[in-house]
């Protein structure tokens, strides 16, 4: 998780993300970041997620804490 | 389902693109974004510059004046033509087909079929189908396959989703018989539960045009489009190509029995350049043998890119050469389809200027 941490930084353009920021707060966000999150995401983890899912996660934790659930499924 | 074919063969294709070039850079002041973000969004894309045809200019005479090039160089004789398939999604009319209207305007025989068919992003693989399932007619024995789309006039100006990567174009291909035993390998699938993937959805006959329809209203993203305009659930589009196209291709490869590195092309429909690279890593394919050069030179011209990235990337090569190809085209409908075909000792192959 560690090594996808390190990706959200270098899509969102932040040195260091916190569990309780709001993903729409960045800076960064538009589709390009949305898309690029959810494409990482079926590399790494090998499932996909919708943007409607990634926004309603609200913040990086609730996002993290989708993919392990997603992850375990 | 798999599909099989024998005994039949590309012999031309001819690309028709509108000679007006519109840059990427010159639309960004339509759009809801910073000149930063659009910028950045071009280069994960692929955006450049892409091909609109000029207002009034329709399909048939992009179509028209494709045949008249064939014609004029003796390439094709108008008697020949036992049958066009038209795919397209900008038909002239609701009725008649645009297909018997390019008949008409080229002053074909009568003793022929012309055919409309609904189909977009895959429009390239099921007209091919179509052609390879009428050509089991002794009657009949070349058959035209035209892919022709201007759907830049349905898309909003105002939309960075989709205006960036549209463009506009005609190929004609012509498919015929031959002694040749290679067999022609497909596959295609269908999800109508997913039919607003890519739709516009006013103007048919379930929501006809309206001033109302017509309203210019911002989506969630910032973008601006009205219910006459195409739309695309980008995301929706992107899942749906990583989680279909690289198993449908194992079952092609499987079906046919070709390994993977036996294959010398794979070219995919060109939905834009980072979704192609993505489908390449996945597939594990070097991305020389996927182009994904066609957005950011012409744009998306719907079933016409493939014609198109076969055209610009082998050209002249392939009248001389011949080569595996894996053709693939995903999108609308949703539909999805693929072929494994010999390609090459053609009698024509190139992209000429409308």
């Amino acid at each position: 998780m560690e090594a996808f941490i390190k990706k959200l930084e270098g899509i969102l353009e932040v040195d260091k993300i916190e569990m309780d920021d709001v993903l729409l707060d960045f800076e960064e966000w538009d589709s390009l970041t949305s898309l690029s999150i959810i494409a990482t995401i079926d590399a790494d983890f090998h499932f996909s997620i919708t943007a409607e899912e990634l926004l309603s996660a609200g913040t990086v934790g609730n996002l993290i804490k989708l993919i392990q659930v997603k992850s375990k499924k | 389902m798999n599909l099989k074919f024998n005994n039949k063969l590309i012999t031309g294709i001819l690309t028709i693109l509108p000679a007006n070039e519109v840059k990427f850079e010159d639309e960004i002041a339509n759009y809801n974004f910073s000149e930063a973000k659009s910028l950045k969004l071009k280069m994960a894309m692929g955006y450049n510059t892409h091909r609109i045809v000029e207002e009034g200019v329709t399909i048939s005479d992009l179509c028209i004046f494709g045949f008249n090039y064939l014609f004029e160089k003796e390439i094709l004789k108008k008697e020949e033509i036992d049958a066009i398939i038209l795919v397209t999604q900008s038909p002239e009319y609701f009725m008649p087909p645009t297909s018997n209207v390019i008949q008409g305007k080229l002053g074909l025989k009568q003793d022929m079929i012309c055919m409309d068919i609904n189909q977009g992003c895959a429009g390239f693989e099921i007209g091919l189908i179509q052609a390879f399932m009428l050509l089991e007619q002794e009657a009949i024995n070349k058959v035209v396959l035209l892919n022709a789309d201007v759907l830049s006039q349905k898309v909003s100006k105002r939309d960075r989703n989709s205006n960036p990567l549209i463009g506009d174009g005609a190929s004609i291909t012509i498919i015929e018989k031959t002694e040749n035993k290679n067999s022609i390998f497909a596959n295609i699938k269908m999800d109508g539960t997913a039919f607003d993937a890519l739709i516009i959805p006013a103007g048919g006959f379930k929501t006809p045009s309206t001033p109302a329809t017509s309203e210019m209203i911002e989506d969630a993203a910032g973008n601006f489009r009205s219910l006459n305009n195409l739309v695309m659930k980008g995301d929706a589009v992107f899942n749906f190509v990583q989680k279909e196209v690289p198993p449908m291709i194992d079952n092609l490869l499987k079906y046919s029995g070709y390994q993977r590195e036996n294959v010398d092309y794979f070219m995919f429909h060109q939905p834009n350049k980072f979704m192609l690279q993505k489908l390449a890593d996945k597939m594990g394919v070097p991305y020389h043998k996927m182009p994904n050069n066609i957005v950011e030179n012409f744009g998306n011209a719907s079933g016409v890119s493939i014609p198109t990235a076969i055209t610009f990337n082998l050209g002249q090569k392939l009248i001389k050469e011949k080569y595996k190809i894996c053709l693939a085209g995903f999108g609308v409908g949703l539909t999805w389809s693929s072929i494994l075909i010999d390609l090459g000792n053609l009698d024509f192959c190139e992209i000429i200027n409308y």
